[in-house]
C-alpha cells in the first residue's frame, strides 16, 4: 500500500518535471526562470494543506483521544514543514535573478516564514516533552492556535507591505493563469500532494513502530 | 459559585499574592526602566531616527516586559506546590485561565501605563490627543499578548526548557498583534484620526476573539496534569 | 530578460536534495527500529 503510494508519487513526480521542462512555454517576461514557480507554488499549497491536516487531527485527538490522529498531525506537520522550507528556498532563489536579492521582507515571504517558525516551535514543543501524552495535548493546542493564527498572519503581513506580485491562482477573480502554465503547476501540485501523503503515511508508520518498541 | 465568580477568585488571590510580594511588578517597572535607557543608548541621540521607530520601541517595551510577566503566570503554583490546589478547583477551568489572565492584564497595563508616560517624558512626544485612541489599541493588543501568554505559560510551566521555549513559542504567534499595534500606534502618533486604522483594529478583535475563544476551549486539556 | 538556467537547475536540485534525504532519513530509522526489533526476540 505505501509501497504504490510512492510509486505513484514518483511517477507523477516525473510526469511534473516533463510538464515543467517540455510541455510549459517558456515565459515571455521572465525567462526560464519562470520554471522555478513549478516547484515553489505546489510546495507551498501542499505544505498549507498539511498544516490545515494538523489543525483537524489536533482537533480530532483532543475530542476523541484517538492516538491515531495525534499521529498523523505530528507525521503532517513535520513534512509541512520540509515542503514549506523548499518553497522558501526555492523562491529565494527565483528571487536573485528576478528581484535581485535572495530575501526582501515581501509580504507573502514574510508570512510564510512566520508560519514556517509557528511550527517549527511545534516540533520543538513535541521534542522537549518527555510524558508522550503530554506532549500529544500540548501540542494539538498548539496546532490548532497555530493553523487558525494563519490567516491573521497573512492579513496583517499582506497590509504591512506588498511587493510580490499578486497571487495569480488563488484569487476572487478567478484564475488569469494561460492554461499552459497552469496545467504544469496542476500536474506538480498534484504529483508533490502524492509525495506528502506517502511521507505521512511512512511517517505514521514509523511513529507506529517506535511506540511499539517503546511499549 | 458561579463561573464569573471563580474566575475572579483566582485573579483576586494573584493579587493580593502580588500586591503583598510585589515581587514581579518592582521588577518589572524597573526592568522597563532600563529598556528605555537601553534604546535610548542603542540608538543614540538622534531625536529625528528617534522619533521615527517610536511606535515599534514602544512595542517592544510591552512586548518584552509582557514575556517576563506572562512567563511567570503559574510559577507561583509550581514554587509552592498549589498546582493540585489549583486542579482541584471545582467546575469548568476555563474559569481559572480567565482568572489568570484578569491578573496578568492588569498588571500588564499597570507596567504599560508607566512605560507609555516614561516615553512622553525622555522622548518628548505629545499625545494627548492621540490618547483615547491609544488606549483602545493598547488594551486590545494587550488581551491579545495576555490571551495567548497565559495559555502558552500553562502549557510551558512543567517542561525543562520553559524559559527558553515560551518565547520561541509566543512571539510569532503575536505576529499579528504586534504587527496591528504598531502600525496603529504609528498612524495615531503622527495625528491620524482612529478611523484611519480601523481595519487594523478590526484585526486586533479578530485576533483577540481567536485567541480568547482558543484559550477557553483548549485550557482544560494543557491543565489535566 | 537572461534565463538564467544556473538558478533554476539548482532550485530543482536543492528540491531533489531536500525531499531525497528525507526518505532516506524515514528509511534509515524505519530499518534500524526493524534491526532493534530482531535483535530482542523476546520483545513482542
Amino acid at each position: 500500500m505505501t509501497r504504490i503510494l510512492g510509486w505513484l508519487a514518483a511517477a507523477g513526480l516525473a510526469a511534473g518535471l516533463v510538464m515543467a521542462f517540455a510541455v510549459a512555454p517558456r515565459e515571455a517576461t521572465q525567462g526560464n526562470v519562470q520554471r522555478i514557480m513549478y516547484v515553489h507554488v505546489p510546495a507551498v499549497l501542499v505544505a498549507y494543506l498539511a498544516f490545515g491536516v494538523v489543525f483537524v487531527g489536533s482537533i480530532a485527538y483532543l475530542w476523541k483521544r484517538a492516538e491515531a490522529a495525534d499521529r498523523v498531525a505530528r507525521a503532517c506537520a513535520e513534512v509541512g514543514l520540509l515542503f514549506l522550507g523548499v518553497s522558501i528556498a526555492t523562491g529565494s532563489i527565483w528571487g536573485k535573478p528576478t528581484w535581485g536579492t535572495w530575501w526582501t521582507w515581501d509580504a507573502r515571504i514574510t508570512s510564510v516564514t512566520i508560519v514556517f517558525v509557528i511550527f517549527l516551535g511545534y516540533l520543538l514543543l513535541r521534542g522537549m516533552t518527555e510524558d508522550p501524552e503530554r506532549g500529544a495535548r500540548y501540542a494539538a493546542v498548539l496546532g490548532i492556535l497555530g493553523a487558525l493564527n494563519i490567516p491573521l498572519v497573512h492579513q496583517s503581513v499582506n497590509w504591512w507591505r506588498t511587493l510580490h506580485q499578486p497571487a495569480s491562482m488563488l484569487k476572487a477573480g478567478g484564475i488569469t493563469m494561460p492554461a499552459s502554465i497552469l496545467v504544469p503547476v496542476l500536474v506538480n501540485v498534484a504529483a508533490f500532494a502524492l509525495l506528502c501523503a506517502y511521507f505521512v503515511v511512512k511517517r505514521v508508520r514509523l511513529l507506529e513502530a517506535e511506540r511499539e518498541a517503546l511499549a | 459559585m458561579s463561573y464569573a465568580r471563580r474566575a475572579l477568585v483566582v485573579a483576586w488571590k494573584d493579587l493580593l499574592v502580588e500586591r503583598r510580594s510585589k515581587e514581579t511588578l518592582n521588577a518589572l517597572l524597573f526592568f522597563s526602566l532600563l529598556l528605555l535607557f537601553v534604546f535610548q543608548l542603542a540608538l543614540g541621540p538622534d531625536r529625528e531616527r528617534l522619533a521615527s521607530v517610536l511606535p515599534g520601541l514602544l512595542w517592544i517595551g510591552f512586548i518584552l516586559s509582557g514575556l517576563l510577566a506572562l512567563g511567570r503566570t503559574f510559577l507561583l503554583e509550581r514554587e509552592h506546590d498549589c498546582w493540585e490546589g489549583l486542579l482541584l478547583a471545582p467546575g469548568d477551568k476555563s474559569a481559572i485561565y480567565l482568572g489568570k489572565l484578569a491578573g496578568n492584564l492588569v498588571v500588564m497595563v499597570a507596567v504599560e501605563a508607566l512605560v507609555l508616560a516614561l516615553f512622553v517624558l525622555f522622548f518628548n512626544i505629545d499625545i494627548t490627543g492621540a490618547l483615547p485612541g491609544l488606549a483602545l489599541v493598547i488594551g486590545l493588543g494587550t488581551i491579545g499578548l495576555a490571551a495567548v501568554g497565559t495559555l502558552f505559560a500553562a502549557m510551558t510551566a512543567h517542561l525543562r526548557a520553559r524559559e527558553l521555549l515560551f518565547p520561541v513559542l509566543f512571539l510569532p504567534m503575536e505576529v499579528p498583534v504586534l504587527l496591528g499595534t504598531v502600525q496603529a500606534t504609528e498612524a495615531l502618533f503622527l495625528g491620524e484620526p482612529l478611523s484611519a486604522v480601523s481595519h487594523w483594529l478590526q484585526l486586533l478583535l479578530a485576533a483577540d476573539v481567536i485567541y480568547l475563544t482558543a484559550g477557553i476551549l483548549t485550557f482544560d486539556f494543557i491543565l489535566e496534569g | 530578460m537572461p534565463d538564467n538556467w544556473g538558478f533554476v537547475i539548482a532550485a530543482y536540485l536543492l528540491a531533489a536534495a531536500a525531499f531525497g534525504l528525507y526518505w532516506r532519513r524515514l528509511c534509515r530509522r524505519e530499518r534500524a527500529l526493524r534491526a532493534a526489533r530482531a535483535a530482542r526476540p523476546g520483545a513482542r
